[in-house]
């Protein structure tokens, strides 16, 4: 379980003043669910997940993996998560072998676990033809694959996707979401940010919507389209974050804007 | 154990990461084996060539009379240096043979000459075997003047009076005109001027047979230089002059594509995040790949000084280098080279390391390692610099004592002292840089570009407060304040008039205070650290006390026992003796107080405020208890920079260090040290503690040593003060503990 209690990000500027980019956000992930993370470009998901892995410290609040907290024991913690992105790189000059076999000594798998580990993801992912080949050599698919081995080697009881599907073909990216939604079948905790509404409404039975660092919205898809009164995600979207109106009247100044971002992107 | 297995790991991986990377084996292997031997053999022969090739040449002599042109054909025609059999003799020698027609077939042996130029031994060489000569006769000397200006002579002759003969009395000036920025100039003159030499000792001969007399009548000294070097020796210092250089850049070299490859490297091909993410301690992963790095270092360091052997051994590098004359190259020595350079290859990873970490990518961090390559060869050309000496600040002066000490070894002088000191003032350094680079790498700034900036690492407004500094922080302060001190201490001596003088105390006791005591305290609150809990300032228990004062009582006598025992197996010279009883000078007729300020008061109070407070309480946080006293008690010692003092201050250290942590306060390791210093003082003066000690039985016999019933006393104290540290009194457990509760959540004394 991921439980997040007024977590808060401030950077400071090279001018000496200070960027709040997650200001006290909380919301948790139960284990089997998909929660989705939604929210314009520089809205602060990545800076939540990257609190939430570890890899930034919070300025306040705390982040609890299964009870345990990240920036006190982040060694005990990372051990749960899984953490996967679109831009994650693997290294070119090793095999997908020996990626999956070194990261699995980091997470400190006895041997024999590890090679059963390793065998089973390799299987499962349809790897075979290319696991002795070097990463450099792979299709941006292909490296995906390697790249959710990689997150799923340690059996971590939490992923931690951001935007995982970005820049795939339609192919990968319907691998990813059978990923996911097979991961949360097995009891996994899955927290996954997005710009793919149609991914969400897929995916998820609850979301979050950031929206300048602060969390705007949470709760059930379907309360959301109550509260709101519109039934297309984009709709909701666009009205949780005061867009709807503005779109027309003020559409030059919307590509402008960061804050304020237009219909979502589809990769396809 | 775990963490070992898991830094092996890391560096397995970066291992074959970088062994797979073309740009490494470049520069690591290539470099050595193919190009760089083929570059040098490539660059000599290629001088050796065109130094031959103006050796052959014919210069053109500018002359301004038929006369004169005449006589000198004549003599250049005659010159015995021309004829077979000539090579490498002395010109009187030449001249004597060849009056008595005994010129021989062979050339003489050779013997090692010393070490000499290109240009001078080309010089040299047309001396013995001038060039082929052509006369052009002009009008007037001012003609022979512009001809040489304008280079269409290489040389002009000029003669005031008549022309030399054999009949005559008097002497006659011949100038030589020369251009001495034209080597072609250059090596006309030399060869024309021994013409000269061999001409005027053939007519001083015809003269000296007119009148009678023997050649030995006019050189009643006949001086010959002899040089005692051996070939081994010679070979060494001409080695020793190019190859440290040669090394350290190499060393850099290979250093250099991992280093930035496995930080910046990292963190532009977006695999630092997915490292990060693993559950694995920063400081495991930098020591993974420093390891690496510094691993490359070496070897491409054993690489290059394997073909500098090879090289010389089979392809005649010895030779090109040593133009022909009997020179050995001491092979041997490369080996000890070898060892020398591991602590260099170590500090030079962890400053890559450190600066790469730095940036963000490839190119920054190519831009980085550029001021370090110039950094590092300033120290290194000062040490190849002809005289320069492994003493005084160059023995600590990080690159230039490892080059000196490489030259040192190529010729043959081995001083353990000195290896000892290079390796540890450089291991240090490289503590340091490691430190820094564990700090750098991994950080949010630099991690991710979009996440502030990385003034943020520097500026006091971005900082944390914190109880402690960090192990980084401890390292980084005391390499920088051991280079400070030694160079103050330097200076100290110069400007106080000498060791012992009370303005020398006055200086010591200011630099102590400065260092030690002040810099922390800046450092403290400048880093928004904790004052207070870093320096221990809290009252301790009875216990503390008690056990401080047990250390107090008994140290003096058991050092003064050890450096008895320690004197029969490492014996101090007597220079260091005699410098160690001028070091206490004139306090010794100073009253007492005064000398117990100085001597005890002073530094106990200032090192412990550094070594026990700054020192051990940030590397408690990176090192853990254990670690934190070993290295708090060791670099204790070394701080004395005394190899004869190293182990009884390195054992104080290491008790004060246990002390202080025991009972997180700094006050039982000051009163101990406090004693400690003012009773080894005081006890030999006669006007302090002596007459009282004699009359208490302590009378040192004749080596110094105390007698046995203060030996076993002391020791008994010892292990008292001992027993108070590793097992507190039940009472002050309880108290202890408490403590250490509340010194975590008020920081307050029970």
């Amino acid at each position: 379980m991921i439980e997040i209690d007024g977590l808060t990000k401030v950077f400071p500027n090279p001018d000496g003043t200070e960027k709040v980019a997650v200001d006290h956000i909380s919301f948790r992930v139960v284990p089997g669910e998909i929660y989705g993370l939604l929210g314009p470009n520089g809205a602060g998901k990545t800076t939540t997940l990257r609190m939430i892995s570890g890899l930034l410290r919070p300025t306040a609040g705390r982040v609890l993996i299964d009870g345990i907290d990240v920036t006190a024991h982040p060694e005990v913690a990372k051990r749960q998560i899984g953490y996967l992105t679109a831009n994650t790189g693997l290294y070119a000059r090793l095999t997908p072998l020996e990626v999956l076999d070194y990261f699995a000594t980091l997470y400190d798998l006895p041997r024999e676990v590890a090679r059963a580990r390793i065998r089973q993801l390799v299987d499962w992912l349809d790897m075979g033809s290319y696991v002795k080949l070097r990463c450099g050599a792979l299709s941006t698919g292909q490296k995906q694959r390697v790249n959710i081995a990689r997150a799923l080697i340690g059996d971590p009881r939490i992923l931690v996707l951001d935007e995982p599907t970005l820049g795939l073909d339609v192919l990968s990216n319907r691998l990813i979401l059978e990923f996911v939604r097979t991961q949360a079948a097995s009891g996994k905790a899955v927290l996954l940010s997005t710009h793919a509404l149609d991914e969400i409404d897929m995916l998820c039975r609850r979301m979050g919507l950031i929206h300048n660092g602060r969390l705007i919205a949470e709760g059930a898809l379907d309360t959301l389209r109550e509260q709101t009164g519109r039934q297309r995600l984009s709709e909701v979207f666009l009205h949780l974050v005061g867009a709807d109106q503005a779109v027309f009247a003020t559409s030059g100044q919307e590509s402008t804007t960061p804050a304020i971002a237009g219909p979502p992107r589809r990769e396809a | 154990m775990k963490r070992l297995t898991r830094i092996a790991t890391i560096w397995r991986k970066e291992l074959i990461d970088t062994l797979r990377d073309r740009r490494t084996l470049i520069a690591m292997v290539l470099v050595p084996l193919v190009l760089y031997p083929a570059m040098i053999l490539g660059s000599l022969q290629g001088f050796e060539l065109q130094i031959s090739r103006l050796k052959q040449e014919e210069y053109r002599i500018a002359v301004n009379g038929p006369a004169l042109a005449a006589w000198l054909r004549d003599i250049i025609d005659k010159d015995p240096a021309r004829r077979p059999g000539a090579a490498q003799r002395p010109a009187e020698e030449l001249v004597e043979l060849d009056r008595r027609g005994e010129l021989p077939a062979e050339p003489p042996s050779t013997r090692p000459t010393r070490e000499r130029s290109a240009a001078e031994a080309a010089r040299e060489d047309v001396r013995r075997q001038p060039p082929p000569y052509a006369i052009v006769v002009v009008p007037d000397a001012e003609s022979v003047r512009q001809m040489v200006i304008r280079g269409d002579a290489h040389v002009g002759v000029l003669v005031d009076g008549e022309l030399p003969t054999g009949e005559g009395r008097g002497s006659t000036r011949v100038t030589v005109l020369m251009d001495q920025t034209d080597i072609r100039s250059q090596i006309a003159a030399a060869g024309l001027e021994s013409i000269f030499d061999r001409a005027a000792d053939a007519l001083l001969q015809q003269r000296l047979r007119q009148v009678d007399l023997e050649p030995e009548f006019i050189r009643p000294i006949e001086l010959r230089e002899e040089s005692t070097a051996s070939p081994e020796k010679v070979g060494g210092s001409i080695l020793g002059q190019i190859v440290p250089l040669i090394l350290i850049i190499m060393t850099i070299t290979g250093a250099i594509y991992p280093a930035i490859d496995l930080t910046a490297g990292e963190r532009e091909r977006g695999t630092l995040e997915t490292l990060m993410v693993a559950p694995v301690p920063t400081v495991d992963l930098i020591a993974g790949k420093f390891l690496v790095v510094a691993l490359i270092g070496m070897l491409s360091a054993a690489l290059n000084l394997l073909s500098i052997g090879g090289t010389i051994w089979l392809g005649g590098l010895g030779d090109l280098l040593t133009r022909g004359d009997a020179v050995v190259i001491p092979l041997g020595a490369l080996p000890w080279v070898l060892v020398v350079l591991i602590p260099l290859a170590v500090m030079f990873s962890a400053l890559l390391l450190a600066v790469c970490s730095f940036a963000r990518s490839f190119k920054e961090a190519q831009n980085y390692v550029m001021p370090v390559m110039v950094a590092a060869m300033i120290p290194a050309i000062i040490g190849v610099l002809p005289g320069t000496r492994l003493e005084g600040p160059l023995l600590i002066m990080p690159v230039t004592n490892i080059v000196i000490l490489t030259r040192d070894l190529f010729m043959g002088r081995f001083d353990w002292f000195h290896i000892l000191w290079v390796t540890l003032s450089t291991t240090l350094y490289a503590g340091a840089a490691v430190a820094v680079a564990a700090r750098l790498f991994g950080q949010e700034a630099v991690l991710f570009a979009d996440s502030g900036s990385v003034k943020t690492l520097f500026q006091r407004r971005f900082f944390r407060p914190s109880d402690a500094p960090t192990a980084a922080q401890a390292f980084l302060l005391l390499a920088v304040i051991f280079s400070a001190m030694f160079f103050a201490q330097q200076q100290l001596l110069r400007l106080s008039g000498g060791a012992g003088t009370l303005t020398y105390w006055t200086g010591v006791a200011g630099t102590m205070l400065a260092f030690f005591v002040l810099l922390p305290v800046a450092a403290a609150v400048y880093l928004r650290i904790d004052v207070r809990r870093t320096f221990r300032l809290r009252a301790p228990p009875p216990a503390g006390w008690l056990a401080g004062l047990c250390f107090g009582l008994s140290t003096w006598v058991l050092v003064q026992a050890w450096v008895v025992y320690q004197q029969r197996w490492l014996p101090m010279p007597q220079a260091i003796e005699q410098a160690l009883e001028r070091m206490v000078g004139q306090l010794r007729a100073t009253p007492w107080p005064v000398m117990l300020v100085f001597l005890a008061l002073i530094p106990a109070t200032c090192e412990e405020f550094f070594f026990r407070g700054f020192a051990l309480s940030g590397l408690r946080q990176g090192l853990g208890k254990v670690g934190a006293v070993l290295v708090v008690g060791l670099t204790f010692g070394v701080f004395h920079h005394s190899v004869h003092r190293l182990i009884p201050t390195a054992a104080l250290g290491l008790l004060f260090a246990i002390l202080v942590l025991q009972y997180r306060s700094l006050w039982p390791a000051i009163l101990a040290h406090f004693l400690h210093n003012g009773l080894s003082g005081l006890s030999v003066r006669d006007d302090a503690l002596r007459p009282l000690l004699a009359t208490l039985g302590f009378v040192p016999n004749e080596a110094g040593l105390p007698p046995v019933g203060w030996l076993v006393a002391a020791g008994g104290l010892l292990l008292l003060g001992i027993a108070l540290c590793l097992f507190p009194p039940k009472r002050g457990a309880g108290l202890e503990s408490q403590a250490s509760i509340g010194d975590h959540v008020t920081g307050d004394a029970p």
